[in-house]
């Protein structure tokens, strides 16, 4: 296996979205180290977004003003889904695109319940704005976030009433990982996390003060009348978050298979909660080039690596429902993950049914590009034309053999290609 | 160009009742890949359909956690009520079992089928210092194995014991849920109504693609094979599914109108008892349901969410009666967790331990196994577990699956005997 393509196609695919046309054969040429440089160059970039409002308080079922209401929330929640879709497949800052999508799935809150756009996209933009930031920082906008607060019933947590959804999960699954803590700490945790209100359709969160559980907590070892920033701040010191932030980042992008190894550089590097070193260090990582690390592609991360390399902008495709529908059959919807552990990995996305709805999104998909360039090659090289324009390592015999029975027909030969075991793994 | 909205009343309303589930199963292991020729499956699965007489079981999971407390309801116990203000029932809308326990007012559908000695209800399942996390405690369940990084499921294990056959275990749903993955072979995954085989040039070309590669990693060669299983499933899967259920005449009124229910669950056992009864070589299948995760407002949520199961089991049987393989039948019933004794103030309950497990069928021996965890007697403010969870696994293995419970759960002693010999 060339080693070069192999690292440059996980720098494009796992780092980002996958190369755009013409970009995988470029960083070929420019090396390794020069294409890692790339990678991590974040340029300035003001995000357009539509505008979010919030709707007020809901009408009274059966009255004049619910129809209204409800289509104008459901617009903006479609609004919602085809702006962030449309960032992933435009962006010229991948590798932050990919870490913000990588934090949605780690502070997993869905629309399903917290129902109202406007804490959604807020809760985005703090995903953005600190997707390759400090990560102590981070934990303290997102326990002040609405959408979180309301998704794990942060409203609820009062001090003649706690409730541990929230204070559970932000151990278990956003700052140090399951079993680094007792379930005393849970209980501790949800008194120091009371005395909020959040708004349901605005996500604005206020104090309440009458609600707020004022006594001494023990959490971690550390006691006293801990507001929620001093009591976040402990957790984020644990040595427990120094490894679980690295655990979650080398399970996404390195392996779900093989396990973070004991004492890996990136711990260290993440001493300082700073994200980007983390990735930084990671980027340069042997793990990138040890061939057991393969990954499966994630149906998100397959549609819009599709999107990139036909130049195909979500937004503009025929039908929305269309793409609502292939996206909810392969099971993955931007704003919408499973449950607040996020999505699955790897085999979970390999069912015979999964494969059956790919092939049907991936022939929609190649009917709606222009594949003039395709079709201006050889059809004797196209099979290897596609290699570079997708960013994959190399075809297997029984693949390349495969793709050469339909060349002569450009779409059939991509619709194939994009649904290849070389194309939906990132060896 | 936006088309009409998409987003349905129950993601925009109903989060509770619909929120999907898959747990996040760390360490899951890819597979090596099981090569088989696509035409000997779709032959075994049209020539041998599953004798008549060979056990089936259906799993159904449920996600979030229920609260089994405000299942079977320790109705008499003035603790219960103290305990969990808002959110416990009128003691006469409960259908009472024994002396002391009740089913959930929404149970009517099991209820009967209690009447007639086809419900066991193992009271106080669990297991050893119990995990509170959805995820870890779900782990530990599906693997059957309280390390919840085992990387295969109880059933997968069972699997690697069987012949390879895609067909052996089916899952509803496009997602696999862990307790289906072994070493060897991994269940398949069927989403509702069926799948659709890519035919023509397209298809001779997936079949070509989908071919086992030598150069293939493991996740290659399982997105390979998932692709060659599309047309062994789905050819054998979807004529089937064409039919109209068949019903038997007796079948019993149950919950009035909603025994046609539109829940995902309701679906889900639908197509699965016409499989069964079309004859499907399947011995295990998966369902679920989601959304028991009652931090908030518990009682009418839960309440609709177990009238869901007793309705969609209950018809499930009825439905199967028809086909002769009715008395085939066990149904396994379980939930991660149950939920703490007392109420946590926003009229519902935080993440608990020990929970009654469902066994419903022909070959159950009706009534209840295991002790009901005292209410007075807590640990950590949660019922003691009285009943380990592999008790039940490995009862099931023997008695339904037909194999040594030893190969899948190592050397286990205990056993519930709720299924006949």
């Amino acid at each position: 296996m060339d080693m070069q393509r192999l690292e440059t196609a996980r720098l494009f695919h796992r780092f980002g979205y996958g190369p755009k046309p013409g970009e995988f054969r470029s960083a070929l040429n420019q090396g390794l180290t020069a294409t890692r440089q790339n990678v991590l160059k974040i340029d300035a970039q003001t995000i357009v977004a539509p505008e979010f409002t919030d709707p007020g308080p809901r009408p009274a079922p059966n009255s004049p003003d619910i129809v209204e209401y409800s289509r104008s929330l459901r617009y903006q929640n479609q609004l919602l889904l085809l702006w962030w879709l449309d960032q992933m497949v435009v962006t010229a800052n991948p590798l932050n695109e990919k870490m913000t999508w990588f934090w949605h799935g780690h502070w997993a809150t869905s629309l399903g319940k917290v129902r109202y756009p406007l804490p959604m996209y807020n809760q985005n933009v703090t995903l953005r704005k600190y997707a390759l930031g400090n990560f102590a920082e981070f934990a303290q906008a997102m326990f002040l976030d609405g959408a979180l607060q309301l998704w794990l019933d942060g409203g609820e947590n009062t001090v003649k009433a706690p409730n541990e959804n929230l204070s559970r999960e932000i151990m278990e699954l956003f700052i140090l990982g399951v079993n680094r803590y007792s379930e005393n700490d849970v209980k501790e945790l949800a008194r120091s996390f009371t005395g909020y209100r959040v708004s349901r359709t605005s996500g604005v969160m206020s104090t309440a003060s009458r609600l707020r559980d004022n006594g001494s907590v023990t959490v971690l070892g550390k006691s006293g009348a801990m507001s929620p920033q001093e009591v976040i701040a402990h957790l984020v010191a644990q040595d427990s978050c120094q490894r679980f932030i690295p655990e979650r980042v080398w399970y996404r992008f390195i392996s779900s298979a093989n396990p973070l190894p004991e004492n890996h550089s990136t711990i260290s590097a993440f001493a300082t909660r700073d994200i980007k070193t983390l990735v930084t260090t990671l980027i340069n990582d042997p793990a990138l080039s040890s061939i057991d690390n393969s990954i499966v592609k994630s149906p998100v991360e397959w549609f819009v690596a599709v999107c990139r390399a036909l130049n195909l902008a979500p937004s503009q495709l025929p039908s929305f429902t269309k793409l609502y529908g292939y996206l909810e059959k392969l099971s993955q919807l931007p704003f919408q993950p499973p449950n607040v552990g996020g999505w699955p990995t790897d085999q979970a996305w390999l069912s015979s049914a999964s494969a059956q709805y790919r092939l049907a999104f991936a022939t929609w998909l190649a009917s709606l590009a222009n594949l003039s360039e395709l079709a201006a090659v050889a059809p004797n090289n196209r099979v290897e034309y596609l290699l570079d324009w997708l960013g994959i390592v190399e075809w297997s015999a029984r693949t390349d053999s495969a793709l050469r029975a339909v060349r002569d027909n450009p779409q059939r030969l991509l619709t194939l290609a994009i649904c290849s075991p070389e194309y939906v793994v990132s060896a | 160009m936006i088309e009409k909205p998409v987003f349905s009343h129950e993601q925009l309303g109903m989060s509770v009742f619909t929120r999907r589930q898959f747990l996040k199963f760390s360490g899951v292991a890819a597979t090596s890949a099981t090569i088989l020729s696509v035409d000997d499956v779709a032959h075994a699965a049209t020539t041998r359909p599953l004798p008549l007489g060979t056990p089936i079981l259906v799993v159904l999971s449920l996600y979030g956690g229920n609260d089994g407390l405000n299942t079977v309801i320790p109705f008499k116990d003035s603790i219960y009520y103290a305990s969990r203000p808002g959110i416990t029932y009128k003691p006469e809308t409960l259908f009472p079992l024994s002396d002391d326990l009740a089913l959930n007012p929404s149970m009517s559908g099991i209820k009967s089928l209690w009447d007639t000695q086809k419900v066991a209800i193992v009271r106080g399942v669990g297991y050893p210092k119990p995990d509170r996390s959805h995820f870890s405690s779900m782990a530990i369940w599906q693997s059957g194995s309280s390390q919840s990084s085992r990387d295969t499921g109880w059933l997968g294990r069972w699997l690697d014991t069987q012949p390879l056959d895609p067909m052996s275990a089916i899952s509803l749903g496009s997602i696999l849920p862990p307790m289906l993955v072994g070493k060897k072979q991994s269940g398949s995954a069927l989403p509702l109504g069926g799948l659709n085989v890519p035919s023509g040039v397209i298809g001779a070309a997936c079949a070509r693609l989908s071919a086992p590669s030598p150069t293939d990693n493991s996740l290659m060669a399982a997105a390979a094979t998932s692709m060659r299983n599309l047309f062994s499933v789905s050819s054998n899967v979807t004529p089937i599914l064409a039919k109209p259920a068949p019903v038997a005449q007796d079948l019993p009124a149950i919950d009035g109108g909603n025994a046609g229910g539109d829940t995902n669950l309701a679906q889900q056992l639908n197509v699965v008892a016409k499989l069964i009864a079309a004859g499907a070589p399947t011995k295990v299948w998966s369902v679920s349901l989601g959304g028991f995760d009652t931090h908030a407002n518990e009682a009418n949520a839960q309440s609709l969410l177990l009238g869901a199961v007793s309705t969609s089991v209950t018809t499930f049987l009825s439905q199967l009666k028809a086909s002769g393989r009715s008395k085939d039948v066990t149904v396994l019933i379980y939930s991660e967790f149950g939920r703490r004794v007392k109420a946590n103030g926003s009229e519902g309950t935080d993440h608990g331990t020990a929970g009654p497990v469902f066994l419903v069928g022909d070959r159950v021996q009706g009534g209840f196994y295991g002790d009901q965890p005292s209410l007075t007697q807590l640990v950590d403010g949660d019922l003691a577990v009285t009943t380990d969870f592999r008790d039940i696994y490995a009862t099931i293995l023997e008695k339904v699956l037909m194999t040594p419970a030893e190969k899948v759960l190592g050397v286990w002693k205990g056993r519930t005997n709720a299924i006949k010999s």
